[in-house]
């Protein structure tokens, strides 16, 4: 089953677009529920991206790609 | 270099992460520096830390360097093993008696008896127009004063190896970590710094420069941010054909004299790229170290490319034409040539 | 001593000008670091400290200075300098790293310099101390009119040079006056976490000079204690010290998410703003009308406007230009 990784809607008030700065695991991975896998940035904050669930992960939107909330930036499975 | 299931760290993850797992094992570690508590440090490299250890052993400080400082040697010679931050090497100017003529020389004064065993963790370089006291390197500086050991990450594998290897150190370290590649993306940043960063604890040998790029042509040593400069413009020399080596010198006190030899040797010529002012610094270090071992190797006469003797100016278009880049290795490299 | 109605609505334009620039230069800001926040980016790159709120200390001190008089500004400089009479095209025209500016571009935001009006920038914290203790030394030495004026944050106090140059003026009872903005945080950090007493006039008796402490960010508070020190200096009767309790309505930098701010701090610096605050108080006594403060409120932003439109339209430096200004000509 493959599970979304999705930018969170709850982490900044605002409807501001979100930069991914870093994955911190390669296409392909596998991760355990939980794990750090990515960094984002809004203005000058960064927030961490954890795997939702254990498995692959699929990276669908690159480092420095920018995103808006709710974005599929990957999957896990 | 990365295999598929590794994960990746930031420079600023991996150095929190080195010192998280000091003060898991040792309780004579503790952190003292300016927002380095509930902010994280500016960089991130404290990030973490104050929610897991408490305020007693992450200790933001008034801004009262030469308090803090001068303190941390205090402690340090006292049995504690002190992780201080300096914000901005540029504020070194505040407190550099702590600095130079205590934390680097107590140990010698005092015949080896005291210890000093401390790390001075601090930001260097420019490159986002933060202008000329927020944007310095000064590697030359302080690897120039006897008595510090100085070292400076390219990337988080060594940053985390270097913060532990720091710690343990019985003495003095200052740990020079570059805006540019700690992964805060409001300070941009080098993506090529963010690699595989193994989980367990390890410490890498401090004074043990790297081959990061094997050539035949020539050697590009650089530091921090001019390492990854140095491998875009060796992949860019490589299209002309040019085989270029690459060393990042990880440290520069000691500094390891035999690779960069050993590299020059082989190739016959020699690029430094130092984000540092030109004179009197790294870069002529580098190249006396060649030239005073054997000169007889050189094909060509050596090439500097870092910042020229000038103040840090903050319109973007001066800073950038002062900055070492890619392209100005490659054209050092023209110039060679045509000499 | 009060301020008399031009000193008011003086005060009071120089106080909106900062804010309408302050605002201007927020906006600008954030121009090429959306949706990306890079601080390399947009017309203006770099760290920004903005003055928001802390501008009732700079008018209340400058409202006493002339040309000749010396002051010395932080990294947070813009309300000073305005204050201080800092020609604001070109000051503006250094903030965007314009080859129009007082510095070609080679100083930026921070480092601010005119020597025209005799104000001078640090942006390393306390040292602007040092060099204002010189300006009074010269001034008396050479028997030459004028004082010196230090602006520096409360967590300057905790600085070494700043008890050094402290002591100096006071035991050479140089025409000296050291005026701490308390806005409260050091980037993150509270003043209760950083400085060992509450308030940082007390530190006056160290040096066995008057301290004043002005609450509540008032402009008339700090024009009167102002006034006081300034007479005492230029009359030769050396430094005196002074704390005002200001806002900072802004973030340390442009970017920052000040998580640390207690719940609601915010909200309620901006219901105590001193620029309405003022507004109201002048309507209120009848220092002045509706339609004079409505007119100061278009011209300062007029002004403004023009200020920024100069920088804009200046050209970028020529790079190589980095290369000469490093010796005196």
């Amino acid at each position: 089953m493959a599970t979304d990784i999705v930018i969170p809607s709850d982490l900044w008030e605002e409807d501001d677009e979100t930069v991914i700065t870093a994955w911190l695991v390669n296409d392909g991975s596998t991760v355990e529920e939980g794990a750090l896998i990515a960094e984002i940035m809004t203005a000058k904050v960064q927030y961490e991206i954890q795997a939702p669930a254990s498995g692959t992960v699929h990276i669908k939107e690159d480092a420095d790609a920018v995103v808006a909330k709710g974005t599929v930036i990957g999957v896990v499975e | 270099m990365n295999k598929t299931n590794e994960r990746k760290l930031t420079i600023a993850r991996a150095m929190a992460e080195a010192v998280a797992q000091e003060l898991r094992v040792d309780p004579r570690v503790f952190v003292m520096g300016e927002d380095i508590g509930a902010l994280g440090g500016v960089y991130g490299n404290t990030r973490g830390l104050l929610e897991e250890f408490g305020a007693e052993r992450i200790r933001d400080t008034p801004i009262s360097e030469t308090a803090f400082i001068g303190a941390a040697v205090g402690a340090a010679q006292d049995g504690m093993r002190p992780v201080v931050e300096l914000m901005f090497v540029d504020f070194f100017g505040v407190c550099f008696d702590a600095i130079y003529n205590m934390m680097a020389k107590n140990t010698y004064f005092s015949g080896g008896s005291f210890k000093v065993p401390m790390v001075l963790m601090t930001s260097t370089g420019g490159g986002y127009s933060d202008g000329g006291q927020h944007s310095q390197c000064v590697y030359g500086t302080f690897a120039h004063l006897p008595g510090m050991k100085v070292v400076a990450p390219s990337n988080a594998y060594d940053a985390k190896g270097l913060m532990t290897a720091a710690m343990r150190d019985d003495s003095p370290v200052v740990y020079m970590y570059h805006k540019g590649l700690q992964g805060m993306g409001w300070l941009g940043t080098e993506p090529g710094a963010t690699v595989h960063v193994p989980e367990e604890s390890y410490a890498l040998e401090i004074g043990k420069a790297k081959v990061v790029r094997d050539g035949t042509d020539v050697t590009v040593v650089s530091l921090g941010m001019g390492v990854h400069h140095a491998m875009k413009a060796a992949k860019e020399l490589q299209e002309q054909g040019v085989s270029a080596e690459v060393i990042d010198l990880v440290s520069l006190v000691p500094l390891d004299r035999d690779t960069i030899r050993a590299s020059v040797a082989k190739t016959g010529r020699l690029i430094v790229v130092d984000e540092d002012y030109m004179s009197y610094g790294v870069s002529g270090e580098i190249i006396a170290s060649v030239t005073e071992h054997d000169i007889s190797v050189l094909k060509a006469p050596p090439k500097r490319v870092a910042f020229p003797d000038v103040p840090i100016p903050f319109a973007r278009v001066m800073e950038q034409f002062c900055l070492p880049n890619p392209d100005k290795i490659v054209a050092a490299w023209a110039g060679m040539q045509a000499a | 001593m009060t301020p008399s109605r031009d000193q008011l609505h003086w005060m009071y334009r120089n106080m909106v000008t900062s804010r309408r620039l302050e605002e201007a230069i927020a906006k600008i800001y954030l121009e090429g670091k959306t949706p990306v926040f890079n601080m390399a980016n947009g017309p203006i790159p770099g760290e920004m400290h903005l003055s928001d709120g802390q501008e009732p200390v700079a008018v209340g001190v400058c409202a006493h200075l002339t040309a000749e008089d010396v002051v010395t500004a932080t990294h947070r400089p813009h309300h000073q300098a305005i204050a201080k009479g800092v020609d604001l095209d070109r000051m503006v025209a250094e903030i965007f790293g314009k080859a129009t500016g007082p510095s070609g571009g080679r100083g930026g935001h921070m480092h601010i310099f005119d020597p025209a009006v005799n104000f001078a920038c640090s942006g390393i914290i306390a040292q602007g101390m040092g060099p204002a203790v010189g300006a009074a030394l010269s001034r008396k030495v050479q028997g030459k009119p004028g004082v010196a004026v230090a602006f520096v944050g409360e967590g300057a106090v905790n600085q070494g040079g700043w008890h050094e140059a402290m002591n100096l003026a006071a035991l050479w009872k140089l025409p000296f006056i050291c005026v701490i903005e308390d806005n409260a945080w050091g980037i993150s950090v509270a003043k209760a976490a950083a400085t060992s007493v509450p308030r940082n006039d007390v530190r006056a008796a160290a040096y066995g000079i008057p301290g004043h402490h002005v609450e509540d960010n008032d402009p008339y508070a700090i024009f009167e204690v102002a006034g006081e020190a300034v007479a005492r200096a230029r009359a030769g009767e050396g430094p005196t010290l002074i704390e005002v309790e200001t806002y900072r309505l802004a973030g340390h930098f442009m970017g920052d998410a000040e998580a640390y701010r207690p719940e609601g701090e915010k909200d309620g610096l901006f219901a105590k703003d001193p620029i309405p605050k003022m507004r109201w108080r002048m309507l209120t006594d009848g220092t002045a009308t509706e339609t004079e403060l409505d007119a100061i409120e278009v011209e300062s932003a007029e002004r403004v406007d023009a200020a920024i439109k100069f920088a804009r339209e200046s050209a970028d430096p020529a790079p190589e230009d980095a290369l000469t200004s490093v010796f005196a000509a």
